[in-house]
Parts: C-alpha cells; sequence; structure tokens
C-alpha cells in the first residue's frame, strides 16, 4: 500500500508565520461591572439576551469581550462557545437589533472574535447558578 | 474503522463523578456522551434518582 504522507524531513517551517502570545484571559469574560452611561445601557440590553438553548444571559454564559462606546457608535466584541455554532447569525443579529435600539446607539460594529477561545471557566458564578438551576452540572 | 474514532459516541469529560446540580450528590453515572446538544452530556444520579446534564 503507497502512502501519500510527506517525509516530514522535506518540511520547512513557514518564514511568514509571526508566533505571538495569546492575550491573557484573566480579565475576560466582560461582564460591564465598571461601565457608566451608555455603555452601562449597552450591558444592560446584553443582560437580557438569553442564550437559545438554556436559561442564561449570553454576558454570564461569558460570550461578550468588550464593549466600547465612543460618539454614539457601539463596538461589541463577542465570541461564541464554538464557531459552527448554529445559533451564529441568531445570536448576532438579536446583539445588533438590541444595542442598537439603546437610546444614544446610532451604529453597532459587532466584531466576533475567536481568541482567546470561549472555555466553561468564561461562565461567571452567577451563570453557573443559573445552569444548576436548569439541572446542568457545571 | 476503530470505533472509537465515531466522535458521536465520545466527549471529553469523566464517566462517572460529575455534581449533580439538584442535590450535589457525585454518585453519579454518565448514561450517555451526548445531550441535547454537542457540548453537553447525559448523566444519572444514583441519590436523588434524577437525570441531569452536565457541560463538556
Amino acid at each position: 500500500m503507497s502512502s501519500n504522507i510527506p517525509d516530514d524531513t522535506d518540511a520547512t517551517p513557514c518564514a511568514y508565520t509571526d508566533y505571538r502570545e495569546g492575550e491573557s484571559t484573566a480579565d475576560l469574560p466582560a461582564t460591564g461591572d465598571d461601565a457608566t452611561g451608555l455603555a452601562a445601557d449597552v450591558w444592560d440590553v446584553l443582560y437580557g439576551i438569553e442564550d437559545p438553548e438554556m436559561p442564561i444571559s449570553i454576558v454570564d454564559l461569558g460570550l461578550l469581550y468588550g464593549v466600547d462606546v465612543a460618539d454614539g457608535i457601539a463596538t461589541v466584541d463577542m465570541t461564541l462557545t464554538y464557531s459552527g455554532c448554529p445559533a451564529r447569525d441568531m445570536l448576532t443579529e438579536e446583539v445588533k437589533a438590541a444595542v442598537a435600539a439603546v437610546d444614544g446607539v446610532e451604529d453597532v460594529e459587532l466584531r466576533l472574535v475567536w481568541s482567546p477561545e470561549w472555555t466553561v471557566e468564561m461562565v461567571t458564578d452567577q451563570g453557573k447558578n443559573d445552569l444548576r438551576e436548569f439541572g446542568l452540572s457545571i | 474503522m476503530r470505533r472509537d474514532l465515531d466522535p458521536s459516541v465520545t466527549t471529553s469529560g469523566a464517566a462517572e463523578g460529575a455534581e449533580c446540580p439538584y442535590c450535589e450528590s457525585t454518585d453519579t453515572i454518565r448514561e450517555h456522551p451526548k445531550g441535547p446538544s454537542l457540548c453537553r452530556s447525559m448523566h444519572y444520579c444514583n441519590s436523588c434518582e434524577q437525570p441531569f446534564e452536565k457541560f463538556e
């Protein structure tokens, strides 16, 4: 049986790859605890959005990495539990619509980020309580 | 084809000892590696005799 696997002695490292340390996850997820003014209003509506499968806010689930409001433009950094999440469009559209509806927000820029990747550790204590209440061991 | 290559019947967590969300007992057993979504498995609590799900 012939093999198509290349002999790895032929392999050369890519000269154009820049390896960088990933971001620290110590201050993630973002929960907006210290947000004020318009940003706090944005966090309020984000707290109101629940995961489609479980009664837990997407903020407590740890999907939000940052919210910034400047000149009426809200920039929201969020991730999903995994890249193939079937609720991707549903959740991003819901976030955009909810944030755009906040008084004072004229435009929303939603950035879907995949680094650092989401893990169960991103769930807040409140979120863990919500999930246990739902009958989910975490 | 080795059977353990089928992702639908494998999961990352332990087969027993998950904490029951209802009574906090760890006398539990995993009944199925997959639950209602890919990130959850099905367990059974011997202590309060309830099925529950676990986040994998």
